[in-house]
């Protein structure tokens, strides 16, 4: 059963007959926190320039699974592998090191800080033991550039950017950094006001144009339809729905994420 | 495959609008695009940098200010030779609050400062006087045992997760009881020939003009100011102090960088011990009593927020003058010496509320 959910979903972005390698494959991953079963043979597959929604009820395993995914957890059981290749992750820098980059919540920034210093902060560009403060201006702005991002000079403290604004700098962070090509991102939205709201989402859809892969937690469906290809949802630590997002509705995801038809 | 079918939430409404703004966006980037280096900010960039340097302006302005009104008060101030008298009186204090600075922009204090510096003036004397250690060797001795103090205070800060102003506390007793101890409470007197090479390099004149304090002082601001704003050790003080938990999740050893500014802070503890011995050529055990005060209030003065994250070695060194300037104007004035304390502490307060002020202003 849960195999069928799981092969039924299985996509095909390219053509039925050239099967493209995922970027991240998990296999029948399991993990377990004491007695709580948090993740109990889950399946989950990522293909470049994919954005992938993951929704579920609280407590439903999505955090649990981003952790696998980014290297901070290691499964009870199960395999990861990238590219095609069984890895194992120790620690988040292991999965950077494959460009897998996490987003996190708080944004994880430091607001005195101007938005060059934050794009390159832990990774400073030194030559001879002196800060190139001129490449980083110059390459914060070019990342940014890129991202059509709005924020009008790279040398303004982050603590005077906007929600969305952040939200760049730390997703500019992401892929200057790590060179990610997974970038995952924990409610990248909850707090953001619509304005902002759409400008995140439209740079998660810039993320993809880019060729990366989006792995983002929602709870408003509004935006996971907005944004996602796939939608992928956990019920009490087992998968149970993949669906293309023109293929299925609201409605029959929030049926899945509440187990309604079991009722 | 093809979005044939609308699905529930028809999000090709919001493609719309988010690809207008997107046009928007690219006009903005045309007409102002974030430059790097040397390049033109534009007007909000500037305005916003203006803004940001406001505090090092208010306080230069504050320095500029006492000076004008002292002049005005005295003649006797502005004349050069007071004016490198009250540069050499700060020199020592300065250099220990280039320690302070590195500690409070890592969002850590050390309390011990005070201390520490009376302690290692005890030893130095100790080692040259009783011990008849060669001068040069007393100092190299001196001043890696107060980065083995600054490194105690460190590890035991960092490593238990004890607040420094708690560990740094209890090390400001043990060393000045150790200093009274080690003294037997009596001063350490040094003699050492006028010409040894120990008093030319710690006292008398540079160039025949600079007090050799002074001129040290300026040595070791010139590079602390370098490390912190042009080196990624700096960086890595500064975003430990803003965010430590980001700077954690960013790969930098924030604890590291803690303890390096604990280290850096008692060598120049030591080094403030050195100047002190070539200037007055005796350990008192009772050196720097206090002094620990003198030292927060000039980083704080200067600008340096006690939440970490931001602040400059110029800051600290305009803090200083400040200091300077108040203590010998007041003597110019005739002023009762009683009154001095009461002059800083009212200048402290109002460096707060200013810098708060700001602060608020800002948001």
């Amino acid at each position: 059963m849960q195999d069928q959910v799981a092969m039924e979903g299985v996509p095909n972005p390219v053509s039925a007959e050239t099967r493209v390698q995922p970027l991240v494959e998990l296999t029948n991953i399991s993990k377990a926190f004491g007695h709580v079963q948090a993740l109990q043979g889950v399946n989950f597959c990522i293909f470049p320039g994919e954005v992938v929604g993951l929704v579920g009820d609280n407590g439903a395993g999505k955090s649990t699974l981003i952790k696998i995914i980014c290297g901070a957890y290691r499964p009870d059981s199960g395999t990861i592998t990238v590219d095609g290749q069984p890895v194992t992750f120790n620690s988040p820098r292991d999965a950077m090191a494959l460009g897998i980059a996490t987003v996190y919540q708080n944004l994880a920034l430091v607001d005195q800080r101007n938005v060059a210093d934050n794009v390159f902060l832990g990774r400073e560009v030194e030559r001879r033991l002196v800060l190139d403060k001129r490449r980083m201006l110059e390459e914060a702005a070019q990342v940014l550039r890129e991202l059509r991002s709005d924020i009008p000079s790279v040398q303004v403290p982050v603590g005077l950017l906007s929600g969305g604004q952040r939200q760049a700098v730390a997703i500019a962070r992401a892929i200057h950094q790590v060179a990610a090509r997974l970038i995952i991102m924990d409610e990248p939205v909850a707090a953001l006001g619509i304005e902002e709201t759409r400008k995140v989402l439209r740079l998660i859809a810039r993320l993809r144009d880019q060729g990366r892969a989006v792995i983002v937690i929602s709870h408003n469906l509004e935006h996971v339809f907005s944004v996602a290809d796939r939608i992928v949802v956990l019920r009490r630590g087992r998968l149970v729905g993949i669906r293309r997002k023109d293929q299925t509705t609201a409605a029959e995801i929030v049926r899945l994420i509440v187990g309604a038809e079991h009722l | 495959m093809q979005q044939d079918q609308p699905s529930c939430f028809d999000d090709s409404g919001v493609d719309e609008v988010l690809d207008e703004l997107d046009g928007q966006t690219e006009e903005a980037w045309a007409g102002s695009v974030p430059r790097g280096g040397g390049g033109f900010l534009n007007a909000v960039g500037a305005a916003l940098r203006r803004l940001l340097l406001l505090r090092e302006i208010s306080v230069l302005a504050a320095t500029i200010l006492l000076f004008v009104g002292l002049s005005l008060a005295t003649p006797l101030f502005p004349d050069p030779e007071n004016l490198l008298l009250v540069a050499r009186q700060i020199s020592i204090l300065a250099i220990i609050a280039i320690g302070m600075t590195f500690l409070f922009i890592a969002r850590e204090i050390d309390l011990s400062v005070g201390s520490t510096y009376g302690f290692l003036a005890v030893i130095l004397g100790f080692l040259i006087a009783k011990w008849e250690v060669d001068p040069w060797v007393a100092v190299a001795i001196t001043i890696i045992l107060g980065a083995c103090i600054g490194l105690s205070n460190g590890l035991i800060t960092t490593l238990f997760g004890i607040p420094s102003f708690i560990v740094t506390l209890g090390m400001l007793s043990i060393l000045r009881g150790a200093a009274l101890l080690l003294s037997g409470g009596w001063p350490m007197l040094i003699r050492l020939a006028p010409d040894h090479s120990f008093l030319t390099v710690t006292a008398g004149r540079a160039f025949g003009i600079v007090p050799r304090q002074v001129f040290w002082m300026a040595e070791l601001m010139i590079i602390a100011a370098f490390v912190l704003a042009s080196t990624r050790f700096g960086a890595h003080v500064y975003a430990t102090g803003g965010n430590e938990e980001a700077a954690t999740l960013a790969g930098i050893p924030t604890k590291r960088v803690k303890v390096i500014c604990f280290v850096i802070t008692g060598a120049l503890c030591g080094i403030a011990a050195t100047l002190l011995m070539g200037q007055v050529r005796s350990g008192f055990p009772t050196t720097g009593t206090g002094f620990e005060l003198d030292i927060i209030a000039a980083v704080v003065i200067g600008g340096t927020p006690l939440f970490g994250g931001a602040g400059s070695i110029l800051g600290t060194l305009l803090g200083a003058a400040i200091l300077g300037m108040i203590t010998n104007g007041l003597v110019l004035l005739g002023a009762s010496e009683h009154f001095e304390p009461v002059a800083k502490g009212a200048i402290i307060v109002g460096a707060i509320v200013v810098d708060t002020f700001i602060r608020r202003r800002r948001q």
